[in-house]
């Protein structure tokens, strides 16, 4: 009975997405540059866009806190995923945040929280744990039948986290943070030891192109969180799971055929990061790379194509950061939004995790 | 059926001690008690009973002597009394995954040791050497396999099996030893008197670290030692018990609770409402581990009154885990934001 309920809903919100309502484009919510989750001053967890100039140009209600969405290429829609190990997602529109489609995670299968859509808007890539063999994979859903699940791939290693569609529109690079992990267990980290992270390139059918490994010594750098640039750099945001002592850099730099570049600040600005980068974004202009640290209250700036550490900006509780025309775009979990290095403009709710750009 | 009558339990134990008032404690007097009547004791203990489970080993390797299996379960005891003290000296080379490499879920352990063994591999023959083996293959897990398992038990050549027993117990003597040394020669001073070379430069710092240990601790309890064998109502995983080879299971959280329980009245000294709540939680909790006593590894997981008590134990230790995050941590001075707590 359970199982008609849900072909019902499959079914009715297919229709939804396909054919009942007008597409609306990202200009009818009021054109934002990104989407963050978001919990409101009376613990009600949303999904917000933020324009670039700082202002919240739509909220629509989530049912539980919220990690990152995957955000449609051209509609006014999102996929929102739970913080893992979610089972579910949500299609939204973006407009008055009608559930378009609710995404089950198969079987044996759960969300890691990312996502991204392929450039024509067809497809939606979901990072998820196939937790009983401990290995990571790619689900694959057609967005044109209302989010029907048409298979996955592997995704190259153990623990997938941030997934993005590469500038070339043909391939996703993968962090495989290394981590395995069981619902069972909530979030313990179940393989430390042996962990080993990795980048993974994939085309749109789900063959691996390209996998790079940090060296062996920095096999418990958890590689986490990754954006890009137009001219194909990858940057990686790491989360250290080893001694605290050994500080290792948390962001790398990568481009496809050659090895991983790590960037780090001066020693004791370093070690304010605590092991933990939250995210990562390169600039608009593509001439500097800054990770974000919650822990530290942090932001750490590098020029890229030197390398070189540029500076240490200090916002309280930050983790989401994005590129924007000047610089970079940041949001915090007490609520201040802005562009790095101007006034922030504050608002009344907690930003979570990630800014998930639209529309690149 | 009788699951919302121990909500409504938990829920009435919940209730909070208005304890969230600035309270200035002397977070330096903390560390310093944390260290000198919790670590350092603890870690002395491990190493002295782990030199004597390689004095029985080297005594008598048979895998059913009763001296070896007593030294064995002593040594462990004492390993959960500091399982939670995950930071500094024990993360050097890997020291405490060299001491306990579980949870296991592809099987390294009994892979490295039937290799060892069907090699007769000559690397157990030295200390210096043995140390570049797996740690899949070493410490109270790999022991274990070697003393209680129905195959490692009694796998392969007699000798080599007794010279594998043998080091695989000097090794954890030797890792322990190691642990103790960085503590008393050095580590427990940068706890104590933290300064700009770090790694911890205020006593914030250096409270943070033995507080989220304590938090650490109690969620490995809770989520891997009681949850891995619960897993799910639909699929209870009553094989995946921590050290059920050996009888352990319920012993191995029982030992861990009560030394977190330690370390919680610890931090709480200057806390008194948050004391005496932990102080009710840990009862509980102790009081629980008890009335499991019949089923020392788990096995009524799978059954729903089995499953029943351990999941209370369980919550039990989820209500420790909500006084450390909504009552300690705050009090201390020590808490994380919205997205520096969330960790992903």
């Amino acid at each position: 009975m359970a199982t008609n309920m849900v072909s019902r809903r499959r079914m009715l919100a297919g229709l939804a997405a396909s054919s009942l309502l007008p597409s609306a484009s990202w200009a009818s919510v009021g054109t934002p540059a990104f989407l963050s989750a978001a919990r409101a001053p009376d613990g009600r967890f949303l999904l917000a866009g933020l324009t670039d100039a700082g202002e919240i140009s739509f909220t629509i209600p989530l049912p539980a806190r919220g990690h990152a969405a995957a955000a449609h290429p051209a509609r006014a829609e999102a996929v929102a995923f739970a913080r893992r190990p979610g089972t579910f997602a949500l299609a939204l529109d973006c407009r008055d945040g009608t559930v378009l489609a609710r995404l089950e995670a198969p079987e044996g299968r759960h969300f890691y929280g990312h996502g991204a859509f392929s450039p024509d808007g067809a497809r939606l890539f979901t990072t998820e744990n196939d937790y009983e063999a401990g290995l990571g994979v790619i689900g694959i859903w057609d967005v044109a039948a209302g989010y029907q699940r048409l298979g996955e791939v592997s995704s190259g290693g153990v623990g997938p986290h941030e997934m993005r569609l590469m500038p070339d529109g043909q391939s996703l690079v993968v962090a495989n943070g290394g981590i395995e992990t069981h619902p069972d267990m909530g979030r313990a980290k179940l393989n430390l030891p042996t962990m080993a992270p990795n980048l993974s390139y994939l085309d749109l059918s789900g063959t691996i192109l390209e996998t790079v490994s940090l060296p062996p010594a920095l096999h418990k750098n958890s590689i986490r969180h990754l954006a890009h640039h137009a001219d194909g750099t990858v940057a990686l945001a790491m989360q250290w799971q080893g001694a605290e002592e050994a500080a290792p850099p948390l962001l790398g730099l990568h481009r496809r055929g050659g090895d991983i570049t790590l960037l780090q600040a001066p020693e004791r600005l370093h070690r304010a990061l605590d092991g933990y980068a939250g995210s990562v974004a390169i600039s608009g202009d593509g001439r500097a790379v800054a990770i974000t640290s919650p822990r530290g209250g942090v932001v750490h700036v590098f020029d890229l194509a030197s390398g070189q550490f540029l500076q240490a900006q200090p916002e309280d509780d930050v983790c989401g950061i994005g590129a924007s025309a000047k610089g970079f775009f940041f949001a915090t979990g007490t609520g201040a939004v802005g562009t790095l290095g101007e006034a922030a403009r504050q608002h009344h709710l907690q930003f979570d995790n990630h800014l998930v750009p639209i529309g690149t | 059926m009788m699951k919302p009558a121990l909500i409504a339990c938990a829920l009435s134990l919940a209730a909070p001690a208005f304890a969230q008032e600035e309270i200035h404690v002397d977070q330096g007097a903390l560390v310093d008690a944390a260290v000198a009547q919790h670590i350092l004791p603890r870690f002395d203990h491990l190493a002295a009973t782990t030199a004597t489970l390689s004095e029985a080993a080297d005594a008598n390797c048979s895998p059913t002597s009763e001296t070896l299996r007593a030294a064995y379960h002593a040594a462990f005891d004492a390993w959960m009394g500091v399982s939670h003290l995950r930071f500094g000296p024990t993360e050097t080379n890997d020291r405490a995954f060299a001491l306990a490499f579980w949870p296991d879920t592809k099987g390294f352990t009994p892979k490295a040791l039937s290799a060892l063994i069907a090699d007769e591999d000559p690397v157990i023959e030295s200390e210096a050497e043995f140390q570049t083996v797996s740690v899949a293959g070493r410490g109270f897990f790999g022991l274990e396999f070697l003393l209680y398992d129905t195959q490692l038990s009694t796998l392969g050549d007699v000798s080599y099996h007794c010279a594998l027993v043998r080091r695989v117990a000097s090794d954890i003597a030797l890792q322990s030893e190691m642990i103790l040394t960085d503590w008393s020669e050095g580590y427990a001073a940068r706890l104590t008197d933290p300064s700009e070379a770090g790694p911890y430069t205020t006593d914030a710092e250096a409270l943070q670290v033995i507080y989220k240990a304590l938090g650490a601790g109690l969620q490995f309890d809770s989520e891997v030692r009681l949850g891995r064998p619960l897993g799910s109502f639909d699929k209870p995983r009553p094989t995946r018990a921590e050290a059920r080879r050996s009888g352990r299971s319920l012993r191995n959280v029982a030992t861990s609770t009560a030394a977190l329980g330690e370390l919680a009245a610890l931090l709480s000294t200057q806390s008194p409402l948050i004391a005496e709540e932990y102080a009710q939680a840990f009862a509980l909790i102790a009081t629980q581990a008890e009335e499991l006593q019949d089923d020392p590894v788990f096995v009524g997981v799978a059954e729903v009154q089995g499953r029943f008590r351990v999941e209370i134990l369980q919550q039990y230790i989820d209500r420790a885990r909500e006084i450390t995050t909504l009552e300690l941590g705050p009090a201390l001075g020590v808490s994380a934001g919205f997205n520096a707590l969330d960790g992903d």
